[in-house]
């Protein structure tokens, strides 16, 4: 790999090797893994990208984005309780959003995290605007997003 | 074994079927009555009519079509005659006709199921029979077990010659000796190993020879496929094997490579040629240079030299095409070419992004330089651009690899040519990158707006894409 070319990393704080990339399906798995403690999450290849913030070769943060028959969802952001503050979500998510920046994305945001998203573009709107395929995810909620302390957001496609 | 052979042998099994069946008739029959004649006790009257099933089994297995007539017959008759011999009780009467009843309910259940077997059995041989390619099936000791129309064709051996052989007499019509074949491989577990090379596709074995023996003689390149056949238990119980005629495919690939090579000569030669003759148009041209002064005609010589210019570079690119298409398609993964690209280009200060992991496109092995050629242009000063970035979107006609960055863009009146040759300016190589795509359907377009950057899509059909 030439320096200054296709290397999203850089050096972490602990002096590892930092590097951002789009995990391969053989390692889906190591995401399950770090995920088992976010909500028991997995990838599935067939219609999920995984993104990932490696320190020294451990995932440090991760996040998803699902395909689903009316738009892509962002979701599985995570960041394992020890190395956060340290900006990795910040990084994954930016990886995720130029990768997928063709298409417009939407999410379930946790209320306490929509500033953090609107600093990539998200913006709030009705659940009524989500692709019905994404909308299915919380159909408990049965429309009270605020009881289900989530807002729906959505991000036009577009570096 | 020929065909009065095989109707010989299927009368002489018909015969012992029947055989079978009325000898159990008699027996099982013919012992409910004797047990009775004995005097049996009058508890066990009439003898369990389970042993009466076995008959009725047997005839409705073998003779589905008229296994419930024989059950019927077969029932009266043991409810007629253990009337007749029984001590008249109106309960014992009851109990037979019931059990009568049970042996054609039995004989009927199992005719139809047996009829519905056939016709899966049938359907199962009407599918093998009318495929296109040439195709056998051998169980589990290596005899025939089914025989094409196809492969009859291709062969010259009939059905009923080659019906229930084994010692590998089918493989004498290619290979003019019985010896194994995939499916005999498969049927063994050998995978993968001998002569010919043999290659894994799925659970399918695949090999390709040159045989002398078919076409009348004059020879043909055939594939064979084989793969196991399971039985519920996912056990090996047979092998089926297809064989292609890949002779025409075979040819036109060997005369495709000959006629490019040809056309790499012929145009190496006129390279070479053109190469001489311009090199000689320069040498004048400087010389007129320091001989005129005359600034008209040394306009004139100016503007041939351009044009000398202008042949030399379309020179340059023929050069580049010679071995376009000559190498055969293949699945290439996306981040894997552009890391190598990017490992032979000076970046200087921009950057690269490239987000297309798992991507895998089936193209022209030169894929590389399409990247090439598209960085290049991103890289070229002019471009002013800071950042590139490579992404995929995946659209109902496919997969769409966008290339792009943030520079000054192409004007709209230069979209129009920037597929065609050029060799200056923005879109050097671009007709060579649409000429590499295009070899597997591959489409590329600019749709940048000017001002806000180059962006090229790369348009990949549903077929020639997967990610992995």
């Amino acid at each position: 790999m030439t320096p200054g070319v296709l290397s999203r990393g850089g050096t972490g704080p602990e002096g590892g090797r930092l590097e951002v990339r789009e995990l391969r399906s053989a390692e889906f798995p190591r995401a399950d893994e770090v995920w088992r403690d976010y909500r028991g999450m997995t990838g599935d290849p067939a219609r999920d990208r995984i993104f990932a913030t490696l320190l020294a070769g451990q995932i440090v943060s991760l996040a998803r984005c699902r395909r689903h028959s009316g738009g892509l969802e962002v979701d599985g952001i995570f960041t394992p309780d020890n190395f956060r503050k340290r900006g990795y979500a910040h990084r994954t998510l930016a990886a995720l959003i130029t990768a997928c920046h063709n298409d417009d994305l939407y999410m379930y945001a946790v209320e306490s995290l929509t500033g953090f998203y609107a600093g990539f573009g998200f913006m709030s709107i009705p659940e009524r605007n989500l692709p019905s395929g994404i909308r299915e995810r919380y159909t408990w909620a049965a429309g009270n997003m605020e009881g289900a302390e989530v807002r729906p957001m959505f991000r036009r496609a577009g570096l | 074994m020929n065909i009065t052979d095989i109707q010989a042998a299927f009368t002489a099994d018909t015969r012992n079927r029947t055989a079978i069946i009325a000898g159990l008739a008699v027996l099982t029959l013919g012992g409910n009555l004797l047990a009775m004649a004995v005097g049996a006790p009058e508890g066990l009257l009439p003898l369990p009519a389970l042993p009466l099933t076995i008959p009725i089994i047997l005839a409705g297995y073998w003779y589905p079509r008229r296994g419930l007539l024989f059950a019927a017959c077969f029932a009266a008759i043991y409810a007629v005659t253990t009337t007749l011999l029984s001590p008249p009780d109106s309960y014992l009467i009851y109990t037979t006709l019931l059990r009568a009843i049970l042996l054609v309910l039995i004989g009927g259940v199992v005719a139809f199921l047996a009829t519905k077997l056939r016709e899966s059995e049938q359907q199962m041989n009407q599918i093998i029979e009318f495929l296109p390619d040439a195709t056998f099936a051998i169980d589990r000791g290596g005899r025939v077990i089914a025989w094409n129309r196809a492969i009859e064709k291709m062969t010259g051996v009939k059905k009923e010659a080659i019906l229930g052989r084994g010692e590998y007499e089918y493989a004498i019509p290619f290979y003019g000796e019985p010896r194994p074949l995939l499916a005999n491989r498969v049927l063994q577990g050998e995978l993968e190993t001998g002569h010919p090379p043999i290659t894994k596709n799925g659970d399918a074995l695949v090999a390709e020879i040159y045989t002398p023996h078919l076409r009348s003689g004059r020879g043909a390149h055939i594939r064979f496929t084989a793969t196991a056949l399971l039985d519920r238990s996912e056990r090996v119980s047979g092998a089926i094997e297809s064989i292609r005629d890949v002779s025409d495919e075979v040819m036109t690939e060997v005369a495709l490579q000959n006629a490019s090579r040809q056309l790499n000569i012929l145009t190496g030669i006129l390279r070479t040629d053109l190469a001489n003759h311009l090199a000689v148009l320069y040498g004048h041209l400087s010389l007129g240079v320091m001989k005129f002064d005359d600034p008209e005609i040394l306009s004139f010589i100016n503007e041939l030299n351009d044009a000398a210019n202008g042949i030399r570079r379309r020179i340059e690119i023929s050069r580049e095409f010679r071995d376009i298409g000559t190498s055969p398609p293949a699945w290439i993964p996306v981040q894997q070419t552009i890391r190598k690209v990017a490992a032979t280009l000076s970046f200087g200060g921009v950057t690269l992004d490239a987000w297309t992991e798992r991507l895998e496109i089936f193209a022209d092995p030169h894929l590389a330089t399409v990247f090439t050629h598209l960085f290049e242009n991103s890289l070229a000063p002019e471009t002013k651009a800071e950042r590139i970035i490579v992404t995929y979107q995946l659209r109902p006609e496919g997969c769409a690899i966008i290339v792009e960055d943030d520079g000054i863009g192409i004007p709209d009146a230069e979209k129009k040519s920037l597929f065609a040759q050029k060799t200056e300016s923005y879109g050097h190589g671009l007709l060579l990158t649409h000429e590499i795509l295009a070899i597997t359907g591959i489409a590329i377009r600019e749709t940048g707006a000017f001002g806000a950057g180059a962006r090229f899509e790369i348009l990949v059909p549903s077929e020639g894409y997967r990610i992995v």
